[in-house]
């Protein structure tokens, strides 16, 4: 980390753009409008505002989840758990409607707290107790996915179900949450824009703002930079650093309160995939501008990206393996752009 | 010892739970041995999946056979980890156990641990692997009946010529077996188009599922009929068709069921209107039944079937079902199958 942010601040230097600066800044982008016109003359339907709302719907999860973990990778650090966190917060938001009969406040909050709660632990465990980042977290990961499942003995939690001690769960998920992932606003058309949308986007501004222009972001990216300078320099470095989990936790279990509510129940996951989606779109971000470093508009775009790319796939009929491989290429590409162009260019 | 059956008491008691009355007891002299004494017995359950609302039916199943039967079950599972599941019939070989069912697992590893089992002098039934032995009796929820019912609910709805789109995935042997079906389906009736192809099995299932859903019916948006054999991939579907206000012009037909699928299919104005499905508790209570026949000695038949059941959106609102119990009560033939019950065998209660 400390090596990219060198390269970062030595390009900062240069003014006056050549070529090969064109492409790195801009190759990114322009390859994603380049998906885009070519999805469109390929397949039908893709150039519908509807096409257009439901890719960002499509990212919006593992979206919200690549934003949290922008800001664990902006101070240096990386959270595994993310996926898992938003699969038992969807377990909670499930079990606090249908088995305990509360209403969608106490389910939202009950959730932001589970968040919040486990990137508290995760940082503590790795300011406190010296736990390496990847380690500490992969505890986290096996431990939420064996915690969400404790308390129905493994079942999925919808209502109707049969508790264990044998009794029917009466409560129902309540219309308020179920709006979190089916409302749609109005936006030129009716009923187009999803809550989940929109949330993504309000998500994504507030913590591109937060990390650019406060003090507070700016001296997260000098803990990830260089963490002893930070530290000499009399910032509270594990302070930083414990508050860049708990915002990755309770971003995920935002992910995960709308899973929930995309869902209508509380299906057991172990929401690996979400955390490898969330950690590709993160990964590409870095590639985005010529950044070369972790940011929220990269990470933005690239879930858009991945999400541009697998619904054009789709829609094409391309078969589901194809697209793993595809979203893999995509990813040691934007890696390949992001460590050895500009690299060279930093020499 | 003792604190382990105990405790697997206890858990079976709980799972069981409070509706369930105790078994009527039948006369001792009536059983075969080993059966007139059945505290004796001790089998052994080694499975491979476990987590989800299928398997644990299943257990719940087996545990209520086991009560029924009065011997002694001991649950050991690997969760997904071949090699240990092979280890584990070799513990349950050390243990000196009567009987031993083999739940899922993958041929090359169960084959030869099943083998050890049998040379052992342990009887040994097989849950949905093919162990390749002829002392091993298969039993089978049959995935091509399940998705004969499916389709032909679909047909009888539809017609003869509709466009589809189909979910699936290689290589997972019970799709697999219901691709097939679905194959021959397309051939008998070549009025049948399929319009698209999907499938995943990224987690959580049915979001992965309901993106790609998304995209297809906005390429197709003249598919009539969803057919998505596995209720992951139906949930999916539904969120997408829900989504795209196509509710009215799609209808989802699937395989197998559960209480959050029951919900889901009630919806007022869901697109899922049929599911096939096979009870798994009934095949766990059957996987027990056919263990104690070869137990008895007597011959259960090489492979053990358990038939489907068609659940429709009508029968559920008909009846007012809510959850797979209700099914049960409801729907009887989903909720016994009278397959491999000499007369003697004690059932689990039935109410």
């Amino acid at each position: 980390m400390e090596s990219r942010m060198a390269e970062k601040t030595s390009m900062a230097g240069n003014s006056g753009l050549s070529v090969r600066e064109i492409a790195i800044r801009y190759g990114f982008l322009t390859l994603l409008v380049g998906l885009i016109i070519f999805f469109s003359l390929a397949t039908r339907g893709f150039t519908s505002p509807q096409a257009a709302v439901f890719i960002l719907q499509s990212v919006s999860i593992t979206g919200i989840l690549a934003l949290g973990v922008t800001a664990t990778l902006v101070v240096g650090g990386f959270d595994l758990s993310i996926g898992s966190i938003a699969t038992s917060s969807m377990m909670a938001a499930a079990y606090v409607m249908v088995v305990l009969e509360q209403n969608a406040l106490v389910a939202v909050l009950v959730c932001l707290a589970i968040g919040a709660l486990v990137g508290l632990i995760n940082g503590l465990i790795i300011c406190y107790m010296r736990v390496p980042d990847l380690l500490a977290t992969l505890g986290m990961m096996f431990l939420l996915i064996g915690l969400q499942r404790i308390p129905t003995e493994g079942r999925s939690i919808a209502t109707g179900m049969t508790l264990p001690d044998g009794s029917t769960a009466e409560g129902k998920f309540s219309q308020a949450f179920l709006a979190l992932g089916r409302h749609r606003f109005d936006l030129f058309i009716d009923n187009l824009v999803p809550a989940s949308v929109v949330v993504l986007i309000v998500l994504a501004i507030v913590i591109w703002f937060f990390l650019e222009y406060t003090r507070f972001g700016r001296m997260m990216y000098a803990v990830g930079s260089n963490e002893r300078a930070a530290e000499f320099a009399g910032a509270p470095v594990k302070a930083y650093r414990i508050w860049a989990y708990v915002i990755s936790g309770v971003f995920a279990s935002i992910g995960g309160i709308l899973l929930a509510a995309r869902l209508g129940r509380g299906d057991i996951a172990s929401g690996n995939n979400l955390l490898l989606d969330a950690v590709a779109a993160a990964l590409i971000g870095f590639a985005v501008l010529g950044a070369a470093k972790p940011n929220a508009f990269g990470t933005a775009i690239g879930a858009l990206f991945v999400g541009v790319l697998l619904q054009g796939l789709t829609m094409m009929n391309v078969p589901y393996y194809t697209q793993d491989f595809v979203k893999g290429a995509v990813l040691v590409v934007a890696l390949i752009f992001t460590f050895a162009l500009l690299g060279r260019k930093a020499r | 010892m003792e604190i382990s059956r105990r405790l697997l008491g206890k858990m079976a008691a709980a799972l069981a739970g409070a509706t369930m009355l105790l078994p009527a007891a039948a006369g001792a002299q009536d059983k075969p041995a080993p059966f007139d004494n059945p505290g004796e017995v001790e089998i052994a359950l080694v499975r491979y999946l476990s987590t989800g609302d299928f398997f644990q039916a299943y257990l719940s199943g087996v545990e209520a056979q086991a009560k029924a039967l009065g011997v002694n079950l001991r649950v050991l599972d690997s969760r997904q980890d071949a090699a240990l599941q092979a280890d584990m019939v070799d513990q349950a070989i050390a243990l000196g156990v009567d009987g031993i069912i083999i739940q899922h697992g993958l041929t090359e590893s169960m084959k030869e641990a099943a083998q050890r089992a049998v040379d052992a002098g342990i009887k040994v039934v097989a849950f949905d692997v093919n162990v390749e032995n002829d002392a091993v009796p298969q039993i089978e929820q049959s995935d091509r009946d399940l998705a004969r019912l499916a389709l032909e609910q679909a047909i009888e709805d539809n017609g003869e010529s509709w466009k589809a789109g189909y979910v699936y995935v290689a290589g997972i042997a019970p799709l697999d077996r219901r691709d097939e079906t679905w194959r021959q389906f397309k051939e008998k009736y070549p009025g049948i188009e399929e319009a698209a192809q999907f499938g995943t099995l990224d987690n959580p299932i049915a979001n992965s599922v309901a993106n790609q859903a998304r995209s297809v019916v906005t390429a197709n948006p003249d598919i009539q009929v969803m057919f998505a054999p596995y209720d992951e991939f139906a949930k999916g579907v539904k969120i997408a068709v829900d989504e795209a206000g196509l509710s009215d012009s799609i209808k989802i037909y699937s395989a197998d069921v559960s209480t959050a699928d029951i919900s889901a299919m009630r919806e007022p104005g869901s697109a899922w209107v049929a599911t096939a499905a096979t009870n798994p508790a009934v095949v766990g209570e059957v996987s027990v039944r056919a263990l104690a026949m070869l137990l008895a000695g007597e011959e259960p038949g090489k492979s053990v079937i358990v038939p489907p059941t068609l659940i429709t959106q009508k029968a559920l609102n008909d009846g007012d079902i809510k959850n797979m119990e209700e099914l049960a009560q409801k729907l009887p033939q989903f909720a016994h199958a009278d397959v491999a019950v000499p007369a003697w065998m004690p059932l689990p209660p039935r109410d």
